[in-house]
């Protein structure tokens, strides 16, 4: 029947939720936080019932879960979902960092509680939706609403340069969107305005390779021409640099379980993109860009980590962490491997887990510190001694910084190593350059490490608290994900395989 | 000869409505003693009258298309969904003028009576189907218009306004008469489906001395359209007209010009012609230059009615980038784009004029803080804001979605890419207001009396159709789909 399949549930349970929570009273906060909260445990368990049901055995969608409705009949817009393998990881991550996102805001946001967690539930809605989308038209409207909760969260709950950040982000956004508009508009024309002008699924396969156009006077080829325009539209999201100056305003500035789902979620949009409309809808191209888009990932691995390094402010560090991180998922992308895209997709799962993290720990500390400074303005230190005062934070904050520093043993070690192994035969020299990219990662975690945690302790930490319960509580998922992801990542790992072994065979075709 | 006139008359009904309307105020106000306020009769028989019309102008919709006391007049689909949004806009903008307080007590029926005549002349432009009936159209509207601007007496900026206004018209309408004159001159016809026959057989001479007489003919078009380069007028006569009279401004004249536009283009251009590839381009360079100048000096606007012009300005280019293919798919997604552009620009003026009347100006920082005083009326301009920006999942991303597509469809991907370009560049100056609403604190706790109950309903009705038509338009667009052009 219409409308009760798991997928819908999945992904207008938390727009029931946004729903529910505008209609309740403002006073009541805590009604509010509860049933936000309920919301999203009730989509994070039926996220898990999703991955119970999958077969894992199957590449492709899978049909068990598909749903097509019409829409626009007369342009052949569908409400269409599926999940494959590339997309339940992500279904999967976005399901469980909301959850921890609800608990972590639940003491850190003091005014408007009410359009905060309605805004939230709005942002989750749109993220499933972009995960499941099997319409372009509807991939594209889910991945444009996305920016309106966005911009309120940073705009309205953010730190002292908000709105600066909103606007750069939201432009930064639209921009790239209009220009994938415009490519899905030609791919309805090209395909001749059929039944399936919108359908991601029909479009992939690479039917565009002939298909010229002529541009301001010049005869392009069809395919070049809006796999750039695809790609800049994700990679603003992702960011690869130079698109990526938005990423440090937006987190240094958002509320910090809205930093955890920019890192966590809205940046695996972008690579996501590329996984499921760039390069299937035009493999030619994308075999044809591969080496840039390699030589972007490099860039965005070593100049990420460099200005990782020079950060004075621990959340712009972690930022810029994020830079160098999402550079890995683009080297494994661009090597079109078996190895190297499953490495990537996996990295985008740890690197949603790990990042996640770090910037819960960061908010964790500034709601004690009320400064994110691991050297002030002036010179001094911001933190010191850490360790002597706040063990379990300590410890939790040691997990976090090894697996997102790709420790063997930890979550983002496998990836990492999937994704050299994927690239090396391509493209040697860029994976020894990316080599240095992993040191300097290590080099600047560890230097952070030293100057917050080590050392005399400072004056100004004497009154921290250590962790409360609750802070431990929504903690321990994602402890437990990286490192038992760490040794044992053939869970997230079959989900995928299939369904990457038929992206790269169909890449290997072109 | 004389039977036909009367037969016909039975499809001029609306018009005719609103002549006894016009004249029935007249009547109506003189009963009203001086100092008499709230004359709301007048505003009963206006909101009876104009629900006749619409009532008459549905009916209209499905009866057969046909060309009205000989050939003058066409009544068809198009024509009549045109009419009705300018109806629709007329309506809210005399309820607007009751709340606001730009317009003097006195002149309020005054206001009714132009607002009406205005309409006529709109609804006499959108039918035209001869050079004389155009230009009569044009000339009932400018008029009027020229009167309204000026209507705060006491304002140097409205006066101001209204002469400008007025130079700026009776100039292009000398314009344009002469270019239509010539025009006459070559083809020896003023009726349109003729002289759209007579444009296929022209040859390279007579298309060389046509080609700079349709230029001079666009001119009073473009003019009513208030596009580059012939905009110049509207950021003044925009800002210094009282608010209610802008709200009018920026709906029916726009749609009137634009549906007079269409057909123009439809029937002189849909066959192959010499002159149909000058114009083509000339429209198509019209329009990418009305958006691009339209967003760009939006920007730096301080007052947030001039912003609007601006950015009418620029949704009028947009408008007329559907034209540039000549075919069915350009005109229902610019008819579309009519519909959606009416209800946007609606909310926008309403609360801006609200906001205005408490302050007295309407600088940017009027709107500091709206969320936390009035969180209804900030969402709803938002919306309209993100609407007019072209964000899914509201009706404006629809609308440009539609131009897009028509314009690819003749593989007019520069034209498409402008667009696009054009939007993000519009959704800097958007976001301001959006961003001054919800981000920034307000200054004074004071209430605004005009956000009445009432009034946030009548904001909020017609923010509806702004998410509706974004969701679910699949019906409203068959509907612009089946506004189909008769020619004859």
């Amino acid at each position: 029947m219409y409308g009760l399949d798991l997928l819908s549930w999945i992904l207008w349970m938390p727009f029931i939720g946004m729903i529910v929570v505008l209609l309740m009273p403002k006073a009541n906060e805590r009604a509010i936080k509860t049933w936000a909260l309920v919301n999203t445990i009730m989509s994070f368990l039926l996220t898990i019932v999703l991955y119970m049901k999958f077969d894992t055995t199957l590449s492709g969608m899978q049909n068990a879960f598909n749903v097509k409705i019409p829409w626009i009949s007369q342009f052949h817009i569908n409400y269409a979902l599926g999940v494959d393998g590339i997309s339940l990881p992500m279904i999967l991550l976005t399901g469980l960092l909301f959850m921890l996102s609800i608990l972590s805001s639940w003491t850190q946001i003091k005014k408007s509680i009410k359009g905060y967690f309605a805004l939230l539930l709005l942002l989750q809605f749109t993220v499933f939706g972009v995960f499941m989308a099997l319409d372009f038209f509807l991939f594209y409207v889910f991945w444009e609403v996305m920016l309106l909760p966005m911009f309120f969260l940073i705009g309205v709950w953010g730190g002292e340069n908000r709105e600066y950040a909103a606007v750069k982000f939201f432009l930064y956004t639209f921009f790239g969107s209009i220009l994938m508009l415009v490519g899905i508009v030609a791919l309805y024309f090209a395909t001749g305005q059929s039944e399936n002008s919108f359908s991601i699924l029909a479009l992939s396969g690479g039917h565009f390779t002939h298909n010229t156009l002529s541009l301001f006077g010049y005869t392009l080829s069809f395919s070049r021409l809006f796999f750039i325009f695809m790609f800049i539209g994700f990679a603003i999201k992702v960011p690869v640099f130079p698109f990526h100056t938005w990423l440090p305003h937006a987190h240094v500035q958002a509320p910090t379980a809205i930093s955890v789902i920019l890192a966590g979620v809205l940046l695996k949009m972008g690579t996501y993109g590329f996984l499921r409309i760039a390069f299937p809808i035009f493999p030619d191209s994308a075999k044809y860009f591969s080496e840039a888009i390699a030589w972007l990932g490099l860039i965005n691995v070593v100049y990420g980590a460099l200005c990782a390094m020079a950060q004075t402010d621990v959340k712009k560090l972690i930022a810029y962490s994020s830079v160098s991180h999402m550079g890995f998922v683009m080297l494994g992308l661009a090597s079109m491997t078996i190895q190297g895209v499953n490495g990537a997709v996996l990295q985008m799962f740890n690197h949603g887990t790990s990042t996640a993290m770090m910037f819960f720990l960061i908010g964790i500390i500034y709601e004690r510190s009320h400064h994110r400074w691991i050297v002030r303005p002036d010179g001094t230190p911001g933190f010191g001694g850490l360790y002597t005062k706040l063990p379990v934070y300590s410890i939790i904050f040691i997990i976090g910084m090894f697996a997102s520093m790709g420790l063997p043993g930890m979550s983002g070690f496998i990836s990492e190593a999937l994704i050299f192994i994927g690239i090396y035969e391509k493209f040697t020299t860029i994976t020894v350059l990316a080599l240095f990219g992993l040191l300097i990662g290590a080099a600047y975690l560890l230097w952070m490490f030293k100057r917050m945690f080590f050392g005399e302790v400072n004056p100004s930490i004497k009154d921290y608290t250590d962790m409360t319960k609750l802070e431990i509580f929504y903690m321990v998922p994602l402890c437990v994900a990286v490192i038992v992801f760490g040794i044992f990542p053939s869970p997230i790992l079959n989900i995928m395989k299939a369904s990457v072994g038929q992206l790269v065979s169909l890449l290997a075709t072109f | 000869m004389h039977l036909t006139y009367l037969a016909n008359i039975s499809r001029f009904i609306p018009e005719l409505i609103l002549v006894v309307l016009m004249i029935g105020l007249i009547l109506i106000e003189t009963t009203y003693n001086e100092d008499q306020k709230d004359k709301k009769y007048i505003f009963i028989s206006v909101a009876i009258g104009l629900a006749l019309t619409l009532i008459a102008l549905i009916t209209n919709f499905s009866g057969k298309a046909e060309a009205i006391f000989s050939n003058a007049i066409v009544i068809d689909p198009f024509s009549t969904m045109m009419k009705i949004m300018m109806v629709i806009g007329t309506f809210f903008s005399i309820y607007l003028s009751r709340i606001s307080k730009d317009i003097y007590e006195t002149l309020k029926t005054e206001y009714a009576v132009m607002a009406i005549g205005i309409l006529i002349g709109g609804m006499l432009l959108a039918s035209a189907n001869n050079m004389l009936i155009l230009y009569i159209g044009i000339e009932t509207l400018s008029i009027l218009s020229y009167v309204m601007a000026s209507f705060k007496k006491n304002d140097e900026r409205s006066s101001e306004a209204g002469l400008k206004y007025s130079l700026y018209g009776g100039l292009s309408a000398g314009i344009m008469l002469f270019g239509m004159s010539h025009i006459f001159g070559v083809m020896g016809t003023i009726q349109f489906s003729g002289m759209g026959q007579a444009i296929q057989n022209l040859n390279s001479q007579q298309t060389l001395i046509l080609m700079p007489s349709f230029i001079l003919f666009f001119v009073g078009i473009g003019y009513k359209i208030a596009t580059v380069p012939f905009h110049m007028w509207a950021p003044d006569v925009y800002e210094g007209s009282p608010t209610p009279v802008t709200t009018l401004f920026a709906i029916v004249p726009k749609l009137a010009g634009i549906s007079a536009l269409i057909r123009i283009t439809i029937i002189f251009f849909s066959a192959k012609s010499m002159i149909r590839i000058e114009w083509i381009g000339m429209i198509m360079a019209i329009a990418a230059l009305t958006m691009t100048v339209g967003n760009v000096t939006a920007i730096g606007q301080k007052s947030v009615k001039r912003m609007l012009a601006y950015s009418s300005i620029s949704h009028a280019g947009i408008m007329i980038a559907g034209l540039v293919m000549v075919n069915e798919i350009g005109i229902r997604s610019v008819v579309f784009y009519g519909i959606t552009y009416v209800f946007m620009t609606l909310v926008a003026f309403y609360v801006t004029s609200i906001v205005e009347d408490k302050y007295g100006n309407d600088h940017f920082d009027r709107f500091k803080g709206l969320a936390y005083r009035y969180p209804l009326m900030a969402i709803t301009m938002s919306i309209v804001m993100f609407s007019l920006t072209g964000l899914p999942p509201f009706a404006g991303f629809v609308a440009k979605f539609n131009i897009m597509t028509s314009l690819i469809s003749s593989k007019n991907f520069s034209l498409a890419i402008i667009l696009g370009l054009n939007s993000v560049v519009s959704a800097y100056y958007y976001l301001k207001i959006v961003k001054l609403m919800t981000l920034k604190q307000s200054d004074t706790n004071e209430e605004i009396q005009s956000f009445g109950f009432l009034n946030q309903m009548i904001i909020i009705g017609l923010t509806v159709p702004v998410i509706f038509l974004g969701v679910f338009w699949e019906n409203i667009f068959s509907l612009a789909n089946g506004a189909k052009i008769f020619i004859q």
